[in-house]
């Protein structure tokens, strides 16, 4: 890559990424439509994909992500400009999905949450029978979870975000955060034991 | 992060044993039945997060019940790998039908910023800020490897007809200030330059817009170079 210094090739793309959002906002915060929708191309589907395992539905998310992204677009003339859209966006989409899981009736009845679909889009057929039969226990386990307890779980395992980070997304202390991901691991693991 | 709106206050969503962890800090688990120490003394949260942070753990390594507790804590993160696994890929995420439905609200809800004048003093044409900082911007990125950010424009007061009726619009000149990213090979100041100069002519022969000014600042200098000089 021209104009590298030393520097991960990964972390050169991340910063032209992140420099191409920071321009596209401030444009989009002075009304230019073309330049917001630019930022929501970029950012939708991986939008779409953690709204999703927040959610467990995809037809929830994709509401989310647009009550989200409109949200946004309302917001942008005062975004600051030391602020990551990636960052923001992503936040804005986390609490919503937050707001959409408190809404919920909770899930008193567990072996009433329905068994997912197999997926059409398989790797390899060796283990996939009982690979299956736990990820859909796993899908079936965390409807239990609160929806505190979902939110940081999923950022930390399936998002593979920090703890510090999750902290910030979600406007809780790290702390806070790691004993929510602790429950929801051991309420995880207890329900699934418990079904096999 | 500076910009928060949509975050709640933070102690709204902790539950009741949660907020009493979080004051104690360092022990996740806090309530009493959560403190059940395994048979060997030790506490599961602290077994996992000794583990989960790659810490050498001599006892866990040969303790049956650190060793079992574990075990199923790798069965689960096992499992989440296989979940994962089932997922489309991020990029085969099909979301054009949902930018298509954000956009289709967003152009309901178009900020076009200051109506400013066209033409001549006595005319009645105007246009609207957005679309004239799109022009302006075009005409900047006509430029190789410059890319516009913050444009503004506006009638500038010293340079009105202080004779105009009171609550009508400001017609007279305006000012433009324009940021840009230019790349490294460019000269600072011949990027400038250049920049002002496409500017006032796209002004001139494409908006008819009488412009006084032209402020350039370059905001950022780009290393990813696609373009050459000219």
């Amino acid at each position: 890559m021209p104009g590298e210094r030393g520097r991960a090739p990964q972390d050169g793309a991340d910063e032209a990424a992140r420099r191409a959002d920071g321009l596209l906002a401030v444009r989009a915060g002075e009304g230019d439509e073309e330049a917001f929708e630019e930022l929501v191309r970029r950012h939708a589907p991986g939008l779409l994909r953690l709204a999703t395992r927040l959610l467990g539905s995809r037809t929830e998310a994709e509401d989310a992500v647009q009550d989200s992204f409109v949200s946004a677009w309302r917001k942008l003339p005062e975004f600051r400009r030391d602020a990551r859209f990636g960052t923001w966006i992503h936040r804005i989409v986390t609490n919503r999905c937050l707001n959409v899981l408190r809404a919920r009736r909770p899930a008193v009845d567990l072996e009433g949450v329905p068994e997912p679909q197999a997926p059409e889009h398989e790797a390899s057929p060796a283990r996939v029978a009982e690979g299956h039969a736990a990820v859909a226990d796993l899908t079936r386990a965390m409807a239990g979870l609160s929806p505190e307890q979902r939110v940081c779980w999923v950022l930390r395992e399936l998002n593979g975000l920090s703890y510090e980070s999750i902290a910030e997304s979600v406007g809780i202390s790290p702390e806070a955060v790691r004993g929510r991901v602790f429950r929801a691991r051991r309420y995880l693991t207890e329900a699934m034991a418990a079904w096999r | 992060m500076a910009v928060n709106e949509e975050t709640g206050p933070g102690n709204q969503d902790t539950g009741p044993g949660e907020e009493r962890a979080a004051a104690t800090g360092g022990n996740p688990a806090d309530s009493p039945a959560e403190r059940e120490p395994l048979p060997c003394g030790r506490e599961l949260w602290s077994v996992w997060e000794r583990w989960e942070s790659g810490e050498a753990d001599p006892h866990a390594a040969a303790c049956p019940h650190c060793t079992e507790a574990l075990n199923t804590l790798r069965h689960l993160e096992d499992v989440v790998s296989a979940a994962r696994a089932t997922e489309p890929r991020e990029q085969d995420t099909d979301a054009s039908a949902l930018v298509g439905r954000v956009m289709d609200v967003v152009r309901l809800e178009l900020r076009p910023g200051r109506t400013l004048p066209l033409g001549e003093e006595d005319e009645d044409a105007w246009i609207v800020e957005a679309a004239a900082a799109r022009t302006v911007r075009a005409a900047a990125e006509t430029l190789p490897g410059v890319r516009a950010g913050s444009c503004r424009i506006e009638v500038r007061s010293q340079d009105t007809d202080t004779t105009a009726p009171a609550g009508r619009l400001r017609r007279g000149p305006v000012g433009i200030r324009l940021e840009v990213e230019a790349p490294l090979t460019w000269h600072l100041q011949e990027v400038a330059e250049q920049v002002r100069h496409r500017v006032l002519e796209a002004a001139e022969t494409e908006l008819g817009m009488r412009v006084t000014v032209v402020d350039v600042t370059i905001t950022d200098i780009t290393e990813d170079v696609e373009g050459r000089r000219p």
